[in-house]
This record gives C-alpha cells, structure tokens and sequence, in this order.
C-alpha cells in the first residue's frame, strides 16, 4: 500500500485480488448445477445463501456468533493481561526462565483442545470451560513472542537510558516495553488465529451454544446448506478480525520502518 | 575414581534444575490429590494416572488408538507436503500461479479449518479419509509457505550458473532450488507437525476413532485416569517430535548455520 493511488487502480488491484476467488465460487456453481455431485453433498451458493439468510433473520446466528466471539475475545484477552508480563519476567529474569522455561517447553506442543473434556470434568460445559481453554492455547505464543521481543531489546538502549538516570521502572514502560511491542504483536496475531480454532473445537466437542455447536448440530441433522452458511459465517468472522487486527498493529506501530513490519 | 563419579553427580544435578519446575509440579498434584482436597474424579493422584498409563501400555489398549492417530496425522502431512511444496515453489517461479494461489493463502492460512471438521464428515467418511484430508488442509499453508520464502533465498545467479552448465528444470529444481529451501521447510515441518496432531486429536474428539475417540469415551464413562493418561500421551508424543524434528534438522542442516 504505497501511497494509496488512484481509485480506478485500487479498484483494479482488488478485484485482482478477489479473481481467485470468484473462479473457485464459479467452480463450485458450475459443479452443483450440473448435477456431477449429490446436492445434499454440495448445496449450491444459492441455498447456502438462503439459509444465511434465514438464520440471520431469526437471531440465533447472531447469538451463536457472539457467544463464540465473546469466548475467542476473553480468551486472548487474558492470554495477553497473563502471557505479555511472564514473557517478559521470563526474558528479564533468569529464576523466573528457570522456573517457567521447562513448563512452558513442556506443554507447548500439547494440542490444548484435549483439554476441553478434562475442563469439562472440572467447570462444566461452555462457559468457563472453553474461555480457559482458549486462555491456554493463546498464553504460549504470547509468551515466547514477547520473550525473544524483550531479550532482542538492544543493550544500548538500555545503559543510555540508565546512563540518562531512568528508574528502573520506566525503563520497563519506556523503553523495554516499545521495543518490544512488534514482537508482541506477532504473537498475537498468532494467538489470535489460535483463539478462534480452539473456541470452535471446544464448541464442537462439547458446548450448548457458538458457532462451533452450531455447525456441529446441523452437521448431526443432515441440514448442510445451514451447516455450510455456519462454516462460511466464522471463517469470514476470523477473517475480517486478522485484518482489523493487521490494521491495528500498522496503526499502533506507524513509528517503526514498513521493512521491518511483517518480518 | 572419583573423579567420574563427580561428574555423573554434576550432570544428574544439571538435569535436575533444568526439570526441577515440573517435578515440583507433579508432586504438588500428587499432595493435593493424596490429601483428598480434591474428588479423585477431578484429580487423580499422578501415581495413579502413570499405573494407568503403563496398564494401557501394557494390555494392548493403548497402541491401537494411538497408531491410528499417529497414521492419520503422518499420512495427511505427507500429501500435505506433496502438494503444498511444489506450489510454493511454482508460486516464485511464476506468476499466474502467484496471482491465483497468493489470496487463497492469505485468506485460507489464518482460517479457522478445524471448523470444516463437518464438512470433511459429510464428504469422506467418519473413517481415516476425513482425518487425513483434514490434516492435509490445515498442514498444506505451513509447506506452501515455507516452501515459497525458501525458494525465495536461491540466489540468482546460482540458477543462471546451473543453467549456464546446462541442467534441466527439473534438475534445477531438485539440486539447487529444493537445497536451499531445506533450511525454510525444517522450519515449516517444525510448525506443521504439532499442527497435524492438534487437527487429528480434536477431529477424533469430534468424530471418534483414534487417541481422540478414545479420550473422550474414557471421559464419557467418568474413567478419570484414563482421560489422563491419554493426555500424557498426547503431551510426550508432541514433546517427542520436537525433539527428533530439531535433531534431525541439525543433521539434515550440518552445513547450514555451521
């Protein structure tokens, strides 16, 4: 985006970039309407798009789409107010890598949706259940994001700041917390991603209510033109919050060089 | 004679403080669970859960599960890799693929594709076929892209030289373009093979068989042992390969990064 240009060449650009979608949506309407697949198993766009529109009309879409997006939302919310100051106690104590280090080595690679039956056991079904979830699985990235982010915060930044008399307090708000915010933010866009998969799982395993429990259930009653307008309703809604947040993170960060954004 | 004898004890002590935090961990749940504060259902001692563990492992009941996931992730990565590799490179390398493939990535990398589990059920069964097909989809963004920022890094005028000494495309592509993308696709391997476990657990969750399945049946029937051991399980197999992932990239890699 250098410059913005004219309109009539934005214009061109989007509809460049909408090109491959639209020979995939005409692939798919050009299968359905000759019949090459059972319709049961490829509904056509048209009566996907009439149960959108009827489920939109009827509310419960919206409610299971904020009930999803509510549980995504605080789920990152607190990975964030947990995983932004442990990755960086982690990164500015060594007692406290120490301690942290190996549990978080340990669990990383743990697919943290197999904890939905366990919380279960613990908290219940939806609710609590599926926010700690989506708090766990959104912790790690935030963690050692922000970790190498405030381990890469130059050392000259540091003895100036201190050779100027900071206290030690504002050299944690000043300056460690600023230099470290692009790597922040790439960890939360990861665990942004992370949050939206893992509500949906946990939805799907088990939960009364979301998306996820949505898709789940017309899936279970052989309605798939709704299942299909569900699938495609939180795909979009994950979509359109990577971008919000991508453009977020360009505002937030405008200081820095473009080259080093994105890396 | 003591000399050697000092440095076991010196490394078992390093070995030690590098795990010491976990150790605490599980003793702290063993008191907990000992000192009745919570219902065994909840939380069962850890020594309870590992007897469950080695039972399973023990009587058969373990493996089946397990080599069903681990054949599920394995065969959805390889198609993965099959497909998702050479269109990355071809992404680089020409440019009607990168108009059409460029949007679809950007659009269906950060998708949410666990939510297709459905979708994949109604096409290609509740057998291994969804699973695979699945574990496909969700791990073909990781090969395509390191496979891209890979070929990426093939300095040009290694290419014109090839091409100067005569060699073929293919050959091009397989000795010099697929070598110096290797360091990038360890890295996407890295991101991709959690991502095949995570997919193939929670589509089993979902749609029963495998290590999945059998999770939540035990968690069906209030076996909370079970429900543990199982989670142990999933937690080694993932620790497991990291570990091999990241040895075999220094062996695969001795001549990078030196």
């Amino acid at each position: 985006m250098s410059g913005g240009g004219t309109a009539s060449s934005r214009g061109m650009r989007l509809l460049s970039k909408a090109g491959p979608f639209l020979i995939c949506l005409a692939i798919w309407q050009a299968i359905t309407m000759l019949g090459i697949t059972d319709p049961a198993f490829l509904p056509g766009l048209g009566s996907i798009w009439a149960a959108f529109r009827d489920l939109a009309v009827e509310k419960t879409l919206w409610i299971d789409l904020a009930t999803s997006l509510m549980t995504a939302g605080l789920g990152l919310l607190f990975g964030i107010l947990i995983g932004v100051p442990l990755g960086a106690a982690m990164a500015l104590s060594p007692r406290a890598d120490g301690f942290f280090g190996p549990i978080v080595k340990a669990t990383y690679s743990l697919p943290k949706s197999a904890l939905v039956p366990l919380f279960v056991l613990w908290f219940g079904v939806g609710g609590l259940t599926n926010i700690l979830a989506t708090v766990l699985t959104t912790l790690l990235p935030i963690v050692i994001y922000t970790y190498h982010g405030v381990h890469g915060v130059p050392r000259l930044f540091l003895w100036s700041a201190a050779a100027f008399g900071t206290p030690r307090w504002k050299l944690l708000t000043r300056i460690i917390l600023p230099a470290a915010l692009p790597a922040i933010f790439t960890g939360i866009r990861i665990a942004l991603g992370f949050a939206f998969i893992v509500t949906i799982a946990a939805e799907m395993i088990v939960s009364n209510h979301g998306i996820g429990k949505l898709m789940f259930f017309f899936g279970d009653s052989g309605s798939y033109n709704y299942m299909f307008a569900a699938v495609i309703t939180i795909v979009v809604a994950a979509y359109l919050a990577d971008r919000a947040f991508v453009i977020l993170t360009d505002y937030v960060l405008r200081w820095q060089e473009p080259a080093e954004r994105h890396a | 004679m003591r000399k050697p004898m000092a440095a076991i004890a010196s490394r078992a002590w390093r070995g030690v403080r590098a795990i010491y935090p976990l150790l605490l961990l599980l003793a702290a749940w063993e008191l907990v669970a000992r000192a009745g504060l919570v219902r065994p259902l909840f939380l069962p001692p850890v020594s309870v859960v590992l007897e469950r563990l080695f039972v399973t492992a023990a009587d058969g009941e373990l493996w089946p599960p397990l080599l069903t996931s681990l054949y599920r992730s394995a065969a959805g990565l390889v198609l993965a890799a099959v497909v998702g590799v050479p269109i990355g490179f071809l992404a680089v390398r020409n440019r009607f693929v990168a108009w059409f493939v460029d949007p679809l990535v950007a659009f269906g990398s950060p998708a949410p594709k666990l939510a297709l589990i459905p979708v994949f059920t109604l096409w290609f069964g509740i057998d291994n076929l969804s699973k695979i097909m699945l574990v496909a989809l969700t791990t073909v963004f990781p090969f395509m892209l390191s496979a891209a920022a890979g070929a990426r890094t093939v300095a040009l005028n290694q290419i014109w030289a090839a091409r100067a000494m005569g060699s073929s495309e293919t050959t091009l592509l397989w000795r010099i373009v697929l070598r110096a993308a290797l360091p990038s696709l360890m890295s996407g391997l890295r991101v991709a093979v959690p991502t095949a476990l995570l997919t193939t657990f929670t589509a089993e969750m979902v749609a029963g068989g495998g290590l999945g399945g059998a999770l939540i049946l035990a968690q069906r029937y209030f076996e909370s042992a079970t429900v543990y051991a199982y989670l142990l399980v999933m937690l080694i197999c993932g620790y497991l390969f990291d570990v091999e992932l990241l040895r075999l990239r220094r062996r695969v890699l001795r001549w990078y990064e030196g």
